[in-house]
């Protein structure tokens, strides 16, 4: 069932909630006993198997979990304690490896080695990467004693908790736990006005925004995947739509999810903090899908590091680090781990060679930029010129290498992809529709002739795609996001508001619970109730 | 080992390290607080710390130390 859909909207919440605080009002164990019951009914609502798939994986991580409880307890028990978390890991990256990867594999090796591997049909259950992240932090979590104590229901509401249950936040236990502990389970009227806003400007991003300009998105690509050429202006529209697109889409079902668990009192995660604005690769990734760098900063990343520099540092190489680095180090401490960290990003995302290319593409960005601190020209006359020069040089830097990476992302094979990469630095050459060519008259002798009528896009079609990315980009490079518009009431874990300029348009616009904002927020919902309609999956769904 | 025998050996370790022998390590010294300590010097220090004392910090608890007294702490707790 979607967060967008008439049957989430008008009946599985009031439902939800009016059991919730009916329950709430004679026990809060009810009250979260009822949250667990929604949330499987939740995911069986999509595929009912998909609750016999995930059933399973879910008791098996209790037990172990449990089991690591008691070892962890026993110091003289750490060996065995590590060989059961390590199991763990090895039982839920094999449960996802099934799932997810055995027909790359399978196809992988037919293709490589010349295997005759028959590909055989695997129903992927909803949200099974970002479930398994979170099973994973979970036995860590409880493995470095981080977790005291649970009981089945805990867990069962840490894993199945419907509002990030499909596409995250990926959260940890001991985020969570002590939320719901504390909860009420009563009325609030100001977590029911900050959810409903949440939702509200979420489902605005989601309906109106992102499927908007999917509509002027996808026959490009389409238009490619079918091997037809993609001249310079809609593979541009393309590329860069589709990281608008995606952005909106997936920062708009994460402002739902957090206004979701807001209507219970808990707070999630920020997942989104106007990543387009970033000014380097670094900042960009610190910005978007904050909770997936998090996780594969905290489990794999920084792991690897700590154990790369003991191995360096046993032998008396030096570590990274201070004014002068060596290159060896950077290699081995740095750019190798950034990689390989990308490298499981991209195949996290999806089973297939052009994901994986994306995530190593942002890995070598993001090896560059770090090049670029450690070992970039230090003799700016001052930190103001510097600043002054490298804001706007790394914006445009980052913004192009992000919507260039975005092709890999979205397109459906590598012709795709090499369709729009050509068009985007006009190898396919310079077309306009056919109507406005038409319209040019005399000015078309000023056009070099390479300049040519195209009727691949009409001329409204044209100019309305031109239309939404200019009001999109505005949205996502001007506006005060979500979280920024709703600090005042900490709309996301630790997300409180910033000292801002007496007259910047963070304190014009800040969210409050007025009439003013009350109108804005209903003709929002309004507009984009009206919209719902048809098949309008969230693209992080799939994964 | 006390905790001040510890806190010595870690300004002597970062002074080595970052190179500046004006450091000098408190108890609730910060990282923002020494110039350089980036996050990079930081595995190195703590990596230069085990090979020093002979303990292995948790991967956990590298993570979570806030201040220099909290390494110091658990230090000491590894120490026995």
């Amino acid at each position: 069932m979607l967060f967008n859909s008439y049957e989430f909207i008008f009946v599985f919440l009031p439902v939800t909630l009016a059991g919730f605080f009916l329950l709430g009002l004679s026990s809060r164990n009810l009250a979260l006993g009822w949250l667990v019951v929604i949330s499987i009914a939740f995911y069986a609502w999509w595929r009912p198997i998909n609750v016999l798939i995930i059933a399973p994986s879910i008791l098996v991580n209790f037990v172990l979990a449990r089991w690591l409880l008691r070892l962890t307890a026993d110091k003289t028990r750490a060996g065995l304690a590590r060989l059961v978390l390590l199991l763990g890991i090895a039982f839920n990256v094999a449960f996802l490896g099934y799932f997810k990867y055995v027909n790359f594999l399978a196809t992988a090796a037919n293709d490589l080695i010349g295997t005759n591997f028959v590909l055989t049909q695997v129903v992927l259950p909803l949200g099974i990467s970002f479930i398994t992240f979170q099973k994973i932090a979970f036995l860590i979590d409880v493995h470095g004693r981080r977790i005291p104590s649970f009981t089945l229901r805990d867990y069962g509401l840490f894993v199945l908790f419907f509002p990030q249950l499909i596409a995250g936040p990926i959260v940890h236990y001991r985020e969570m736990m002590p939320q719901f502990q504390q909860a009420r389970c009563r009325w609030d009227k100001e977590n029911i006005a900050v959810g409903l806003s949440l939702f509200g400007f979420g489902l605005f991003k989601k309906v109106v925004l992102a499927d908007g300009i999917s509509e002027y998105v996808s026959p490009i690509y389409e238009t490619a995947s079918a091997g037809s050429e993609v001249t310079l202006f809609p593979a541009w529209i393309a590329a860069i739509g589709f990281t608008l697109q995606i952005y909106f889409d997936f920062s708009g079902y994460s402002d739902m999810a957090l206004g979701l668990a807001r209507f219970f009192g808990v707070r999630l995660p920020a997942n989104f903090d106007s990543p387009l604005k970033a000014t380097n690769i670094i900042d960009f990734w610190l910005r978007w899908h904050i909770t997936l760098t998090r996780f594969l900063t905290a489990y794999l990343y920084n792991p690897l590091v700590l154990w790369l520099t003991r191995r360096r540092m046993v032998k008396r190489l030096p570590g990274l680090g201070g004014r002068a680095p060596s290159v060896g180090a950077f290699l081995q401490l740095l750019a190798g781990p950034t990689l390989l960290t990308m490298f499981v990003s991209g195949l996290w995302h999806g089973a297939g060679y052009l994901f994986i290319l994306w995530g190593l593409l942002h890995g070598l960005y993001l090896s560059v930029n770090h090049a670029w601190r450690l070992f970039g020209p230090r003799n700016w006359s001052s930190k103001e010129t510097y600043e002054r020069f490298m804001r706007p040089t790394g914006f445009v830097l980052t913004f192009l290498s992000v919507v260039v990476a975005m092709v890999l992302f979205r397109s459906a094979n590598a012709d795709a992809a090499k369709e729009l990469l050509q068009g985007l630095v006009g190898l396919n050459g310079i077309s306009l529709p056919q109507q406005i060519f038409a319209q040019l008259g005399p000015l078309k002798g000023l056009l070099p002739s390479f300049v040519t009528a195209s009727t691949v896009m009409s001329a409204q079609e044209f100019v309305f795609a031109m239309a939404w990315l200019g009001v999109l980009l505005l949205v996502a490079l001007l506006f005060p996001n979500t979280l920024q518009l709703m600090a005042r009431y900490e709309p996301a874990l630790g997300v409180h508001p910033k000292p801002a300029a007496p007259l910047s348009l963070l304190r014009v616009l800040d969210w409050t619970p007025t009439v003013p904002w009350a109108v804005v927020m209903s003709s929002l919902v309004v507009a984009a109730v009206l919209r719902i309609g048809g098949k309008s999956e969230f693209l992080y769904w799939q994964f | 080992m006390t905790d001040q025998d510890i806190l010595t050996v870690f300004t002597r370790t970062l002074r080595d390290l970052i190179g500046d022998d004006s450091i000098v390590l408190a108890m609730n010294t910060r990282r923002n607080d020494v110039d350089g300590w980036d996050s990079f010097m930081y595995v190195s220090f703590i990596v230069a710390i085990e090979l020093e004392l002979q303990i292995k910090f948790r991967i956990a608890d590298v993570e979570s130390f806030e201040t220099v007294g909290d390494i110091v702490a658990e230090a000491r707790s590894l120490l026995g």
